[in-house]
């Protein structure tokens, strides 16, 4: 949860106070660092936050100041002396408010998306869940859906092999070469734009690696526990087009497309040298194989071109040429 | 001069004074006596520049869901001046029959950890936040997932805002083989992620039929309108829309012949049936899945339907013409 704090503004720190209230009230004492990693914000900021609430209260009596009673109170001494947090007067906000629509929204699309998981929703968490965040939010959250895909073997599988931590073997076929059999110990699975990649560390490669499971089949939960763990697994994940390696032995590639079109090159730009002129982007990209690119240009219909290596260019000539002859046009 | 009292505090004692009182407080006692008013008060007395923070307040606080009744002079609803405001607490609570076991706090946590960046994240943090406030903890987090859903469409927020507000909006929309784009005007109910694109369900309000666009097709800035719709409309919005999407699928299914072991083989056989000869793939757009059955060269070739298949042919022509001879 450790994540930069942004300025926070007037009503992000009314909120932070509508919860925080009820969580000090609930927890007793608590230490500044934790309620800070808890509620996002430094330190310093929780610290502040807290003294603030000292003055924070009821309205005063016909213009008299307010007294003591009707405002928040804390205990300054565990405070200063040991940076704990302890309330000892609360005058209200003592109960957690209702979700807003959009909390709910953002909650319930994660839980659909989280559904996808074989395994997730077996004794019907997920579903109780989402009556329960509609009915605790304070307006109706927009319809926020994932529409649920189909669930492989494949998926089946390596949900199961995480969950009990053991290693398994399936039919790898990276793009453009032979299927191999590869043993792996799955570490982690990213679910993203509706497929799942698995990092994990590959026993025949000996080190750790991110599978399209698209492209793995045959699987088999093996009986060894997995030896590899949660250790290995990084937050970011390689590029999109190279998943299974790190490839320091990419060839460099031109590309040529107009600038407005960009969105339609996508992740082949993310690691790309590119300078547009006159509505013309030339973007050299480093590839595994640039003859790969024949895909990329056949998929966006003339829209992109191989300008180089010429390999490359050709190859995309021939791609088109025998897919057109099978038409016999 | 009087101390300068910070907004948040301003704002955090109108709320606790609102949620105190059950008959409510009129707009002259909240100024005389809410701290942060209270001191401005006293300077100038009502001034409109402190009338005009109150409603800025009572908005930022609707905001952020919190429930302000506005109980008015029963003579005459129109006259705002004896208007008495407050929160009801039953509306302002958690329902007290919600609560959350840890195992399903860490479902949720995982939940929360989809929207990679941006406002949506933050609502996730803010509502996972409410639910440790009532003081449970996660037991064991759900480790070895990372599911992410990718908010890259400029128009997704502005769309979802409108669904909340049932406001009707205005885009263009740029069709695939139109010359150009068209202006639409659209109640919108539901966005749906399928097949890796966000799409908006709703209701044309020009043509008053059922449509469903994609958001990646939405070439101008999404407008609010000003116009409202019953939103007794969004009801089981989402469902309508996955079922629309799953007609379109029944309609549209297309027949290939796919080399075995290919890549065009592997990537399509999570979608596919097999047929008499080949293989039937369901389909929700015809450009985009032309689109993906180009890039397959002669790995796939297409039977029907015929326009699909006149799509994917013109494709590969314009990608040979462009790439015989040198560069």
């Amino acid at each position: 949860m450790a994540r930069r704090a942004q300025p926070l503004l007037a009503p992000d720190r009314v909120k932070l106070y509508l919860s925080l209230v009820p969580y000090l009230a609930e927890r007793g004492q608590v230490t500044v660092t934790e309620a800070a990693a808890d509620f996002d914000v430094s330190p310093e900021d929780m610290r502040r936050m807290v003294q603030k609430l000292t003055v924070i209260g009821l309205p005063g009596e016909d213009g008299y100041w307010q007294l003591d009673q009707d405002l928040f109170n804390i205990n300054w001494d565990l405070l200063d002396g040991e940076d704990v947090i302890e309330l000892t007067n609360t005058v209200a906000l003592r109960r957690v408010p209702r979700f807003t629509a959009r909390e709910a929204a953002a909650l319930l699309s994660g839980l659909r998306l989280a559904r996808e998981v074989p395994g997730m929703d077996d004794d019907g968490v997920v579903t109780g869940l989402i009556e329960k965040l509609s009915r605790g939010a304070s307006a109706a959250p927009a319809d926020v859906i994932v529409a649920p895909s189909t669930t492989d073997d494949v998926r089946r599988v390596v949900a199961e092999a995480l969950r009990t931590h053991h290693a398994i073997q399936f039919t790898y076929r990276a793009p453009d070469a032979e299927p191999l059999v590869r043993t792996v110990d799955p570490v982690k699975v990213h679910m993203t734009s509706g497929e799942w990649y698995l990092q994990g560390w590959c026993h025949l490669r000996r080190a750790m690696r991110t599978f399209h499971l698209a492209r793995a089949s045959d699987p088999v939960l093996l009986e060894r526990a997995a030896e590899h763990g949660a250790e290995h697994a990084s937050e970011l994940f390689g590029g999109m087009n190279t998943p299974a390696s790190p490839a320091p032995e990419d060839v460099a590639a031109t590309i040529r497309f107009a600038t407005d079109t960009a969105p339609l090159v996508g992740d082949y730009l993310s690691r790309a040298e590119a300078s547009s002129e006159s509505g013309i982007t030339t973007a050299r990209v480093n590839v595994g194989d640039p003859r790969s690119l024949k895909r990329l240009a056949a998929r966006r219909g003339g829209a992109v071109e191989v300008v180089a290596p010429p390999a490359a260019r050709a190859a995309t000539a021939d791609w088109a040429r025998a897919a057109l002859d099978q038409y016999a046009i | 001069m009087a101390e300068k009292i910070p907004p948040e505090e301003r704002l955090t004692n109108l709320v606790v004074a609102l949620m105190a009182t059950e008959i409510g407080l009129t707009k002259q006692q909240i100024l005389e006596s809410v701290s942060g008013y209270r001191q401005r008060y006293e300077q100038g007395g009502v001034t409109a520049a402190l009338e005009k923070m109150f409603e800025r307040d009572k908005d930022d606080l609707r905001a952020l869901g919190i429930p302000i009744e506005t109980l008015g002079d029963l003579a005459d609803p129109n006259d705002l001046r004896e208007a008495r405001y407050r929160v009801p607490q039953a509306e302002y609570d958690l329902p007290g029959d919600i609560t959350f076991s840890p195992a399903e706090l860490a479902v949720l946590s995982l939940a929360g950890t989809v929207w990679r960046d941006g406002s949506f994240s933050q609502d996730a943090r803010s509502g996972l936040r409410k639910i440790r406030a009532l003081g449970i903890d996660v037991d064991e987090p759900i480790i070895g997932f990372a599911p992410r859903l990718d908010l890259t469409a400029p128009a997704f927020t502005p769309l979802q805002q409108a669904i909340e507000n049932a406001e009707v909006v205005s885009f263009t929309y740029l069709k695939p083989g139109d010359a150009a784009a068209r202006l639409r005007r659209m109640k919108p109910l539901a966005l749906i992620d399928a097949e890796n694109r966000w799409h908006v369900y709703g209701i044309d309000a020009d043509l008053e039929e059922e449509r469903t666009f994609l958001l990646s097709r939405i070439v101008s800035e999404v407008t609010p309108t000003g116009e409202h719709f019953d939103a007794g409309l969004r009801a089981g919005a989402g469902e309508r829309g996955l079922a629309g999407l799953r007609e379109v699928l029944e309609r549209n299914v297309a027949h290939l012949e796919v080399n075995p072991g290919t890549e065009a083989a592997l990537r399509l056989s999570r979608r596919s049936r097999p047929a008499a000869r080949g293989i039937e793939v369901p389909y929700l757009d015809e450009s985009i899945f032309a689109d993906e059955l180009a890039s397959y060269g002669p790995e796939v070739r297409v039977i029907e339907p015929e326009r699909l298949r006149d799509a994917v042919i013109t494709r590969l022509r314009a990608v040979l013409e462009l790439h015989e001879g040198r560069s």
